[in-house]
Order: structure tokens, then C-alpha cells, then sequence
């Protein structure tokens, strides 16, 4: 879990603050941005490839969430329900853009307290994983940031992909064998 | 959540992509109330907007229907039938609306006239 994080998502709070918000309470719904947000922008940045992009359709997810406050049955996590509508709003930009997202990337690695050496090669890697992941197909890249980034399990991916458990474990293993294809000549430099 | 392989490319997979797990952003949560708050306005002034446009349509349809009653038709049908010049015609020669039974004095045949003027 990141340190960046202030607190746990509790499921149960998440509904009580949802119900606040319905009601049109502005700090409930700050409080569940404040929550949420940055996983969110998280996984966002990985499908996107952009900071900039991830934080405008991050936005767009609760601008949403809060429309659809009143309507919002607590059947699922909402963070699954975030993470579904930001996947939606994903697969539209890419439609509205008529490619992938293979433009410039923006990944910046944190190096921490890594030295200076090996803050490069973190920033290497960063760059060379994403650059890869960004060539995947929607669906398998989609899986994998669920899987590895986020670490969320299989049954949630498949709600929130609308697809069987089987075929997102089918797009996780196709989009590992593809990675380390695309990686083949990163790793024979090592 | 299943882990079959801890490869060092799985290892370095994980690694990477968890660096970028959670993005926090200064002031976001603001950015989204304000954001949040425009639209429910915007919302407000169109449901607003909306609901007088119908009762403005409401009391322009009270208003009118009346003028439009059985009466009011008869009247305009009078009015209309009073403007018509055909019909004038026909009251001024006291006969049918049908002017065609005009014709024949119209046009007399000239045994006629030899008739009603010998002496010319």
C-alpha cells in the first residue's frame, strides 16, 4: 500500500458518505475524492500514458459519481464502481482519439532515496515497462494494471471488465507473454 | 489474488507498476467539489429553465382556448363570409350564390334585343 494514501477505503463509509453526498454534501464528497483519488489517477496514468489526461478523466469519474449519487445502490466496492466507470471514460477517449495512447509518456520515476545510479535505472525500467504496456491491447493491458498494479483480485476485474473470471486470467498471461516479448532486448542488455 | 510466477521479469513487472499504484494530487479533491458544484447549478438553471418553459406554454394555451371557442369560430366565419366579393355580388342582383344563372341577361341574343328596342 502507498504511503501517499491517508487512510483504508471502508466499505461501509464509502456507502454512509455516498448517502451524504446524494443528500448534497460537499465535504462527504470531497472527503471520498480525497480517499480514492489517487489510486485512481494511478491506474489511470497506466492505461493513459498522461498525468494530464488521467487527472481530467479522474475528474470526470467523480463529476459522475457524484451525478449518479442518488441513483448509486451499493451492490459492489466503490472502488470498483470507480474504477469501472474510469475504464468506460478510457475506452471512449481512445475512441474519440481513433488510436491508442502510444504519444509521448510522462512517467516520471520517484527514486526516493536511491542513489543517483540507481535512480536511472529505476527511471529505465519505469520507462521500458510502460512503454510496452502501452502497446498492449486494451483488454490485456486493462487486466494486468488491475492484477499487478492495483492487486486487485480476479473476480473484481472480471466485474469490473463486464467479462468471465476466465478471460481475464486469458488477458493476463497473454499480456505477460507479450511484455516479455517487447522486453526481450531490455533484459539481454542486463 | 494468484501469483504463479515470481520470475526476476514478474518481479520487476510488479515493482515498476506498483511505483505508479497511487498518484496523489495536491488540491484534487478541491478541484472536484468546484467542479461538482458548477455542474449541479448548471443542472438546477436548466431543470428550472425547463419547468417555466412549460407553464409559460401552460398559460399562453389557458389564454388563447377560450378565443377559440364555438362562438368565437362562428363569428370568424362570418367575418370571413362578409369580406367574401363573390358573395357581395350575389346580394346586390338579390340571387343565388350561383352567378352563372346571370349569364343569359348578361349576354343577350340579338332577337332579343330587336325585340326590346324595335325602334334602333
Amino acid at each position: 500500500m502507498s504511503q501517499e494514501e491517508p487512510m483504508l477505503p471502508d466499505d461501509e463509509d464509502d456507502k454512509r458518505l455516498m448517502a451524504l453526498v446524494a443528500g448534497g454534501d460537499d465535504d462527504a464528497l470531497r472527503l471520498l475524492v480525497h480517499r480514492h483519488h489517487a489510486r485512481l489517477v494511478g491506474y489511470l496514468r497506466g492505461e493513459v500514458g498522461s498525468q494530464a489526461t488521467a487527472e481530467e478523466l479522474a475528474m470526470e469519474v467523480f463529476i459522475r459519481l457524484h451525478r449518479a449519487a442518488s441513483r448509486w445502490r451499493p451492490e459492489a466496492k466503490l472502488s470498483t464502481y470507480l474504477i469501472h466507470i474510469a475504464r468506460n471514460l478510457v475506452l471512449n477517449e481512445w475512441r474519440r482519439r481513433g488510436r491508442k495512447p502510444t504519444t509521448a509518456l510522462e512517467f516520471a520515476a520517484e527514486p526516493g532515496d536511491l542513489s543517483q545510479g540507481s535512480a536511472r535505472r529505476v527511471a529505465e525500467l519505469d520507462e521500458a515497462f510502460q512503454r510496452a504496456i502501452l502497446q498492449l491491447a486494451p483488454e490485456q493491458r486493462t487486466a494486468i494494471l488491475l492484477v499487478v498494479q492495483q492487486e486487485l483480485p480476479y473476480e473484481e476485474i472480471a466485474e469490473i471488465m463486464d467479462a468471465p473470471v476466465s478471460s481475464v486470467k486469458t488477458w493476463i498471461h497473454r499480456a505477460r507473454a507479450r511484455l516479455r516479448e517487447l522486453l526481450k532486448d531490455f533484459y539481454a542488455q542486463e | 489474488m494468484d501469483n504463479p510466477e515470481q520470475t526476476p521479469f514478474d518481479q520487476e513487472l510488479a515493482a515498476t507498476l506498483r511505483r505508479g499504484r497511487a498518484v496523489s494530487v495536491a488540491g484534487f479533491a478541491e478541484r472536484v467539489v468546484v467542479a461538482a458544484v458548477a455542474a449541479r447549478r448548471r443542472r438546477t438553471v436548466v431543470r428550472w429553465s425547463s419547468a417555466l418553459a412549460a407553464a409559460a406554454a401552460v398559460f399562453v394555451a389557458l389564454l388563447s382556448l377560450p378565443a377559440t371557442s364555438e362562438e368565437a369560430l362562428n363569428r370568424q366565419t362570418f367575418a370571413l363570409i362578409a369580406r367574401d366579393e363573390s358573395a357581395q355580388l350575389a346580394d346586390l342582383f338579390g340571387a343565388a350564390d350561383d352567378l352563372s344563372l346571370l349569364a343569359p341577361v348578361a349576354e343577350r341574343p340579338a332577337v332579343v334585343e330587336t325585340f326590346v328596342s324595335p325602334g334602333s
